[in-house]
């Protein structure tokens, strides 16, 4: 193959981009469901002949790459040979997609003049909402695949440029929500004409030789950038353990363990040795395993390149099958919060040898579902909202309050005004949490309280799975308090849960407090400047300046050590 | 150089960062004059003078005076705003902070993201009991002592003197709002108060109080510079009111201006939208992609049948605000971007050289080349010409930094590494402007680019070969352009409220008296700024979306349109936007007034022809052409000897004061009757 300059490559890659970014605005623009236009709950990939990741459109952070194995598997079943142009194929059989069963996944090949086999495929991943599954909204305790919804192996949805309507009018009356779902099909399958038509156009532009040749210089670069970034870490091998609050079915602990070895260029992150898969939903397909660790992977190594298939070449990734981070069939893996976790629990251990690394951030993402019938409109509503969580302190900074969690940094949550005009709901407040942070000599980011009341009657979904064991802390640091719901709090009814589904009667209410970040170094050591800001501002009492800090504030801003901070100072 | 002194004058000023650009047209004669001076920090109204000053003697002969600041904006940039106190529902104190959570995809994968102070502090946040729901029903009374006891504790002990107020679901029912704007005006005579339903009627309740907070930040500082203007307008004798551009374009009277500054913030590249907007209509173009290239970046908009596009929402370093703006794209790549190797592969930008240290030729001290720098390696400019022969220039620097630091990796020679740098610019904005037109469902190779700003006419027209587009129009002095613009707006004003209901007719009757309302709000604001009745437009929009959906698409609707042919309107759009129509009813999210008070805009003058279609005088300078991929003689002409009727077969270079116009020998240019180039493929032959 022909080399090319580096500047005509740098052109094509221009090209690609810009392609996966005129794909996501297609999607984005004409979905139906929130999940996609504001959770960004999606993934977009463009791959070349030999099914290698050319470009991507970022969604949800811990999603990046997550196409690459549904389209080898997915393809593998239809049989390349068997593929036609114009055709798109639907998968979502979550041991092959790599995410659970309502992240439908299209797919179609892409013919270049004179070639019998695809020149290239596109994959548009998005989170439907509704294909079937036992309970509206979200399923939080299937025991095993069939209850989780429609499975499609990489079934024909268009054939040569036709939309099959059997396929369609089966979604149709699987769905609860037909409408949405196949509106959201209909986005995707807007976003994939446009990815198509940019391929040709840039093949007509360049040749497909060139646009091949510099696609591989691409990758090439990719992989030198990423081996280099590794290279520059030191060597060594740490493991971590952390742990999953349950499966929802028993309330069971479920142990995660990961060890992470970094050899010259190369790093292994094996997570042998975690708990063997589980009843309830919380299993992740390798797929999904094979997601998170890229996430991470990019962070400390290519953070600021769009990515492609070159980046993760120097990375393998392993878990034992039928284990929790390689599930079977039939599996359940509906409820993929053990990813979320699992973000972190890699960084856990790297932090054993980086010293960069912060302290945890809040454990996962606390969010909530609301479901149930709107008698005000007369219609069903589903909301949703992602919480912010305090982000871990670093050596260097404080952690941020009220953050989108790591793993889906882009993800925004949803207004109260939103949340009140699509629900019979009505919030009592929204706000910061006093001494919700892990103090250290930098201390972690604040949690979020929000307390809200069912104006009519429904349900409610707590979503967090990191709720019985607090998020870590590191280097003399303290370890926050771990993110909860409470449901009817104030009564004698009041229960503290994690991942839990609730009848709301009119007028009930419920509390959704979201996790600090960890603390980073001694809280003795900290700036007694810094300690007087936090307690004008409310995110630190007096109380814990004094107890914790050993700062005594008054209430004019001035200060004094107290003598566990004096005896502090007086240490080698 | 004389200024002009012929009454009746349209005039405007232009304060960006660096410069003040101002610009007299006469409209009588098509006579266009312009100056340009430094910023003037410490006092930013005396650089305005001076360059107003520079363009008219008297003051008293101007018949209008638009001026566009970027001192909102710069102060929101570096976080030099007043102080600010936020007063919310109880409970909710907290939600500037908690904003949408969101860390965006600049930082997605920086886990150890060091996430900035806000905008307001904790501790100049507080809350009162009140409460309405969502429809703006009361669900508790404004507790008024409360309120006084916040304010006092904001005032008195914190020292504070700009107050925001934002309430859930105020802009459902804007009454608790009022109320307390009211009481603390009464009790804080010397206190700016914002209050957010002032500033927009739609939900979100982040999103209202970053604008409100926003307000209150730049509001002190907007009105004491507006006032310093005035005076020294009126001592220099200029009797008109001035008008401020607003962000969406438009303009709006200082003393409007002075009450919303937020309406303000983002008015520096409106111009160049309204000026492009305003020659699109003029020329009768359907489909214009406006583009304005400075030293930094691109600024790309698409104005389709002579409407520009808008959003409502913009964000200023991460702080969103519900104002209507134009739609631009910006592209982090312009004349000083600098040329680099990542590895064995090139890229150009995002970084640039700036004014200083500047391109490598300007001997400034930049040493990394830069896309000015390719320019001039290419002989595209001229090293002894350039601006005048005001500025001395080293090409040989320039080609010897662009053949060491990115053509010695690429095994190219300066000529390629040169074009390289251009090649990789073009691929960027090329993928920018396709993303832009083809979301909206059009195809790219319809439009006529517009090009303007200093490098804009250097870059057009490569651009136009790469998209394949019908044409490339460079107006008469395109570096002022942006303040051109200025000179041809209106007074406007939108209004916009949230309205969420289905579409249907009886839902359609009971916006009926909220139209009116927003109507009867607009013709008191422009009868203050003096706008006779009959010259007064309204324009009604509803935001419409298929049930379910997010994302709205906007309709202009006539007063008592059913509401079959409003939704007729959105499926069409839909169709072009989205490729589909869904089987789903219909739901309005907004409703929006344009209200337009049409001030007094002669037409483009033609200008005179050229004697008898003679040749057009030029000299040969050798110089890089793109289409035959070869060095070849290009024509250089001076801009002032092209009259109308001209027309001239590429390659040629076109010079004038600060922008140059490159065509290259597949492209050929004809100058139309109001003197603006207009470039276009050769015919094949």
């Amino acid at each position: 193959m022909t080399r090319l300059d580096g500047a005509t490559v740098e052109v094509v890659r221009n090209y690609l981009g810009s392609s996966a970014e005129q794909m996501r605005r297609t999607l984005v623009r004409s979905a139906f469901n929130p999940v996609i236009y504001d959770v960004l709950d999606f993934g977009i990939s463009i791959y070349d002949s030999d099914q290698r990741l050319m470009a991507e459109a970022a969604g949800i952070t811990h999603f990046l790459g997550a196409n690459d194995r549904a389209l080898v598997e997915g393809s593998a079943y239809v049989g390349i040979d068997n593929m036609k142009p114009g055709d798109v194929y639907i998968l979502n059989y979550p041991y092959w997609s790599g995410a659970h069963a309502y992240d439908a996944m299209l797919f179609a090949p892409v013919y270049a003049q004179g070639r019998a086999r695809p020149a290239a495929y596109l994959a548009v991943r998005a989170h439907w909402m509704d294909l079937g599954a036992k309970d509206p909204g979200y399923v939080l305790d299937s025991t095993e695949l069939h209850q989780e919804g429609l499975i499609f192996p990489g079934t024909k949805i268009v054939a040569g440029g036709e939309i099959v309507r059997d396929i369609t009018e089966l979604i149709r009356f699987n769905s609860r929500l037909p409408d949405l779902t196949l509106g959201d099909f209909h986005a995707q399958l807007a976003a994939l004409r446009v990815g198509e038509r940019n391929l040709h156009q840039m093949w007509d532009k360049f040749g497909i030789d060139v646009v091949e040749a510099a696609v591989s210089q691409v990758i090439e670069h990719g992989e030198r950038v990423a081996r280099a970034a590794v290279a520059a870490l030191p060597d060594g091998e740490w493991t971590a353990i952390d742990y999953l609050d349950d499966d929802n079915i028993t309330d069971d602990l479920i142990e995660m363990r990961c060890k992470v070895t970094i050899a010259g260029d190369q790093m292994v992150a094996d997570f042998t040795g975690s708990a063997a898969a589980v009843p309830g939903p919380v299993n992740l397909p390798i797929g999904a395993t094979e997601g998170i660790v890229k996430s991470s992977f990019k962070a400390f190594t290519t953070p600021n390149e769009a990515a492609n298939h070159g980046h993760f070449i120097p990375l393998t990734v392993i878990a034992e099958p039928g284990s929790i981070f390689h599930a079977q069939y039939p599996t359940s893996t509906f409820t993929q919060w053990s990813a979320i976790v699992a973000v972190e629990l890699i960084h856990k251990a790297l932090a054993q040898g980086l010293s960069t690394m912060p302290a945890s951030s809040g454990g996962d993402e606390p969010g909530f579902m609301a479901v149930g019938f709107d008698p005000r409109v007369g219609r069903d509503y589903v909301v949703s909202n992602n919480e912010g969580i305090g982000w871990g302190a670093t050596p260097t900074h404080d952690g941020g309050n009220a953050q989108q969690h790591c793993s889906q940094t882009t993800v925004r949550n949803t207004p109260i005004e939103v949340l009140e005009h699509k629900a019979p709901l009505l919030h009592r407040r929204v706000e910061l949490i006093t001494d919700s942070a892990g103090a250290g000599r930098h201390r972690g980011g604040v949690g979020v309280l929000r307390e809200v009341t069912y104006t009519h009657p429904g349900e409610v979904l707590s979503m967090k799975k990191k709720t019985k064991t607090r998020p870590w802390a590191l280097d003399g640091g303290l370890e926050p308090e771990p993110s909860e719901m409470v449901l009817w709090p104030g009564t004698p009814q009041a229960k503290r849960v994690g991942m839990y589904r609730a009848w709301m009667e009119q007028g009930a209410s419920f509390i959704n407090r979201t996790a600090g970040g960890g603390g980073h170094g001694n809280p003795l050591d900290r700036d007694p400047a810094a300690v007087v800001e936090d307690v004008l501002d409310g995110y630190v009492s007096p109380a814990a300046a004094r107890d914790v800090y050993g700062v005594e504030v008054g209430t004019d801003g001035s200060w004094q050590p107290t003598p566990a901070r004096s005896l502090r100072s007086r240490e080698p | 150089m004389s200024a002009t002194g012929t009454a009746s004058l349209k005039v405007a000023v232009d304060i960006g960062g660096t410069f003040v650009d101002a610009i007299a047209y006469s409209p009588q004669t098509g006579e266009i004059k312009v100056h340009k001076v430094p910023t003037t920090p410490e006092a930013p109204e005396k650089g305005v003078m001076a360059s107003v000053l520079g363009v008219v003697d008297d003051l008293s002969q101007v018949e209008s005076l638009a001026h566009g600041t970027t001192l909102g904006l710069n102060a929101i940039l570096q976080r030099n705003g007043a102080d600010v106190g936020i007063i919310t529902t109880k409970g909710f104190a907290d939600i500037l902070e908690i904003a949408r959570a969101a860390i965006g995809f600049d930082h997605m994968y920086d886990f150890q993201y060091a996430k900035p102070a806000p905008l307001v502090p904790r501790r100049h946040r507080l809350g009162v009991p009140e409460r309405l729901d969502y429809r703006g029903n009361e669900l508790e009374p404004l507790d008024q002592a409360a309120l006084i006891e916040a304010g006092h504790y904001l005032v008195d002990t914190c020292g504070l003197k700009s107050l925001a107020v934002c309430f859930l679901h105020s802009y459902a029912n804007p009454a608790h709002e009022r109320a307390a704007a009211r009481l603390l005006r009464a009790e804080f005579p010397g206190v700016e108060v914002s209050i957010s339903s002032e500033l927009t009627r739609e939900y979100r309740e982040y999103e209202r109080t970053s604008t409100v907070a926003l307000d209150a930040y730049i509001r002190p500082i907007l009105n004491n510079y507006l006032a310093a203007l005035e005076g020294e307008l009126a001592l220099a004798g200029f009797t008109k009111p001035l008008h401020i551009m607003r962000s969406g374009g438009g303009a709006m009277t200082a003393e409007l201006a002075k009450q919303a500054p937020m309406t303000t913030v983002l008015s520096g590249p409106a111009g160049g939208v309204v000026g492009a907007t305003f020659l699109a209509r003029e020329l009768d173009l359907p489909a214009v992609l406006s583009f304005d290239v400075g030293g930094t970046s691109v600024d790309a908009c698409v104005i389709v049948n002579g409407q520009p596009s808008e959003v409502h929402e913009a964000e200023i370093d991460g702080l969103p605000l519900l104002v209507p703006i134009f739609d631009i794209r910006t592209i982090g790549a312009g004349g000083g971007s600098i040329a680099w190797m990542d590895g064995d592969i090139m890229k150009v930008g995002p970084r640039s050289a700036g004014a200083i240290p500047g391109p490598v030729a300007y001997g400034k001290g930049g040493t990394e080349p830069t896309v000015t720098d390719a320019a001039f390696a290419l002989g595209y400019l001229d090293p002894a010409g350039f601006l005048d022969g005001r500025m001395a220039v080293d090409a040989a620097a320039a080609r010897a930094a662009i053949a060491s630091q990115v053509g010695a990796h690429l095994g190219f020679g300066e000529t390629e590494a040169a074009r390289a740098v251009l090649d990789i610019l073009v691929a960027r904005t090329v993928g920018a402007l396709r993303e832009i037109t083809i979301e909206r469902g059009l195809d790219p190779r319809e439009f006529t680019l517009l090009a303007f700003g200093g490098a804009g006419p250097l870059i057009g027209p490569l651009v136009a070969r790469e998209l394949g587009l019908a044409a490339t129009l460079v107006p008469r002095a395109p570096a002022a352009f942006s303040a051109f613009g200025m000179l041809m707006s209106d007074l406007e004003y939108e209004f916009a409220a949230t309205a969420l209901r289905p579409l249907t007719d009886d839902d359609l009757a009971t916006l009926e008296p909220v139209f009116a309302e927003l109507q009867e709000q607009a013709a008191a604001i422009l009868e203050a700024q003096h706008v006779a009745p009959g010259q007064r437009r309204f324009t009604r929009t509803l935001d419409l979306r298929y049930q379910g959906q997010e994302h709205t698409l906007s309709v202009e609707i006539e007063p008592g349109a059913s509401a079959q042919a409003a939704f007729g309107k959105f499926e069409d759009l839909h169709r072009t936007r989205h490729g589909h129509a869904m089987d789903s009813p219909g739901q309005i999210l907004s409703v929006r007034l344009h209200a337009v008070g049409l001030q007094p805009k002669p037409g483009l003058p033609k200008l005179p022809g050229p004697p008898a279609a003679g040749p057009v005088p030029a000299q040969t300078r050798p110089a890089y052409d793109m289409a035959t991929q070869d060095w070849t003689g290009f024509a250089i002409v001076n801009r002032d000897d092209l009259l109308p009727g001209h027309r001239l077969a590429g390659p040629a270079i076109i010079e004038e004061g600060t922008s140059t116009t490159v065509i290259y020998s597949d492209q050929s240019l004809a100058v139309d009757g109001y003197g603006h180039l207009l470039i276009t493929p050769k015919d094949p032959t």
